[in-house]
């Protein structure tokens, strides 16, 4: 038998070298508000959830003129079928006159719409972005929403029955024997995540939780419990993007992508799509992780929050528990985690989740988050995004001045 | 010796990979230029997992096995009988376009 995810022939971080631009100077844009609704099940529908954060956003710098709608969605679910979000937002917020795109790439759709529209200004056509990322969910079965969730995943791996939660089990399974570690690691991870979304307004759950609760709660696919899994939830979120500094002025943009197929990926205990697109975004801002102050991660299931830590170069492998034990990752911590919850505490409207993070990295930047603020107001700050079980994923860096 | 049939793989000839199922571009690097060869349906299971909300058309609870063949190939097959450990070794028979694993005969 081969070692422990030997790896395969084609080295994946051999491809890098290429991939990553010379001197590229970015246009300066900066995050200039920020709108959010509260997630969570919500009455109201995809276009109306989707509009409530347009116009929060809008609102923030005063109705100015934006000539750029990029809008994220993965279902597009409507109440009678898929809806033609990006006209029907067009219309309802008076952007006729606007460029539109909609995007789609699963649970990173928010992300992916973020860095479209940033890419898009970055060549000068635009002045101002409105981008939108919604998701209407709490009105489907779970059956509906695991197989469309599953539309993320390679066909092959569905066919022999496996969902997002089986996959994100097997990552969680090898995980844990490589650093000889327990699902006491996805027991701690919720906890942090819910104690963060208890002082978040707009987080689906306003509760804390106990060890004990998470480590007792339902199996959905060993290791992995219902606690450690992201909720189906409703939300949107919606941020300016627009040229010039600030607070939230764009510093760094990467993408990495990684094997489809999980049997095909070099390594199961750590995603080689964040650790490209770190590497991508670090370089393109010029900076190292050690300047970050503040990092909003996709833990669409809890362990990967431990696993994201690692690949964003935070701490070593298999070291992230201590961090979280230890308190470093709290809002008053050495470098405060997901101070909005997460993906495990904010809930998890797909394509509105990779916005929020961003969203909230840009609050905490600003002095906006309120209640969910960080210890000291943060310099620079780091949005993680992941799709599907993180074959493309997407890392931001936002923070104060001139990139 | 295992009495399941041998299983059916494929090498690239462009980039040397070795993968599951036999048929079509390489999933590294894309590349049509591949030979078949085939190997013992045996393998070693690196994780496992028995999912209680599985895809559309399988009923819970549905095993999901990680299994290692030799030259470090993997495939993720369907477990039947007792949810084997990581480190146990299975047999491998292919369904159609599905692969499942079931504990190796006793010697």
């Amino acid at each position: 038998m081969g070692g422990r995810d030997a790896p395969l022939p084609v080295s994946l971080s051999g491809s890098l070298d290429y991939a990553i631009g010379g001197s590229f100077r970015r246009m300066a844009l900066h995050v200039a508000s920020v709108g959010m609704g509260r997630f969570g099940k919500r009455p109201e529908g995809l276009v109306a959830l989707a509009a409530e954060a347009a116009h929060l956003a809008l609102e923030g710098i005063g109705r100015k003129p934006v000539d750029l709608l990029v809008v994220g969605t993965m279902f597009s679910h409507g109440p009678h079928g898929r809806e033609a979000l990006l006209p029907r937002l067009a219309g309802l917020l008076g952007l006729e006159a606007a460029s539109g795109f909609r995007v789609d790439s699963s649970s990173g759709t928010g992300g992916m719409a973020f860095h479209t529209a940033a890419h898009a200004l970055e060549t000068g056509r635009f002045e101002r972005a409105l981008v939108v990322g919604a998701e209407k969910m709490t009105d489907r079965t779970t059956a509906e929403n695991t197989k469309d969730l599953s539309a993320s995943l390679h066909m092959s791996e569905v066919a022999a029955g496996a969902t997002m939660p089986g996959l994100a089990a097997i990552v969680a399974s090898r995980y844990f024997e490589r650093y000889h570690l327990t699902s006491h690691v996805c027991d701690v991870a919720t906890v942090h995540a819910r104690a963060m979304a208890a002082v978040n307004p707009n987080a689906h759950f306003q509760k804390a939780v106990t060890l004990d609760e998470v480590a007792t709660s339902k199996p959905v696919a060993l290791p992995l419990r219902l606690l450690h899994c992201s909720a189906i939830s409703d939300g949107a979120t919606a941020v300016i993007l627009e040229k010039g500094t600030g607070p939230a002025t764009v510093l760094g943009l990467g993408q990495g992508f990684d094997q489809l197929r999980i049997v095909d990926r070099e390594d199961l205990t750590s995603f080689a799509a964040t650790r490209i697109a770190a590497r991508r975004a670090y370089e393109d801002a010029h900076l190292t992780r050690k300047e970050v102050n503040v990092i909003e991660l996709h833990d669409a299931f809890s362990p990967f929050s431990m696993i994201t830590l690692e690949d964003l170069g935070v701490c070593g492998p298999g070291e992230a528990l201590d961090w979280f034990e230890k308190g470093w990752v709290g809002l008053s911590g050495r470098l405060p985690v997901n101070p909005s919850g997460g993906v495990i505490g904010r809930g998890h409207p797909v394509a509105a989740s990779g916005l929020a993070e961003i969203a909230e990295v840009a609050l905490q930047l600003r002095g906006e988050a309120g209640a969910h603020s960080i210890g000291t107001r943060p310099k620079v700050g780091l949005a993680h995004t992941v799709s599907g079980i993180g074959s493309h994923n997407f890392v931001t860096i936002l923070g104060r001045g001139a990139p | 010796m295992s009495a399941a049939p041998a299983l059916e793989l494929a090498r690239c000839q462009a980039c040397h990979s070795r993968f599951l199922p036999s048929h079509g571009p390489c999933p590294r690097c894309g590349s049509l230029d591949c030979v078949p060869y085939s190997t013992p349906p045996v393998g070693k299971v690196l994780a496992s997992t028995e999912l209680q909300y599985p895809a559309t058309g399988w009923t819970a609870p549905h095993r999901l096995v990680l299994v290692e063949l030799p030259d470090a190939v993997r495939v993720l097959a369907i477990g039947e009988g007792p949810l084997p450990a990581p480190g146990a070794i299975v047999e491998l028979h292919r369904d159609h376009d599905v692969y499942r694993a079931r504990p190796e005969p006793s010697a």
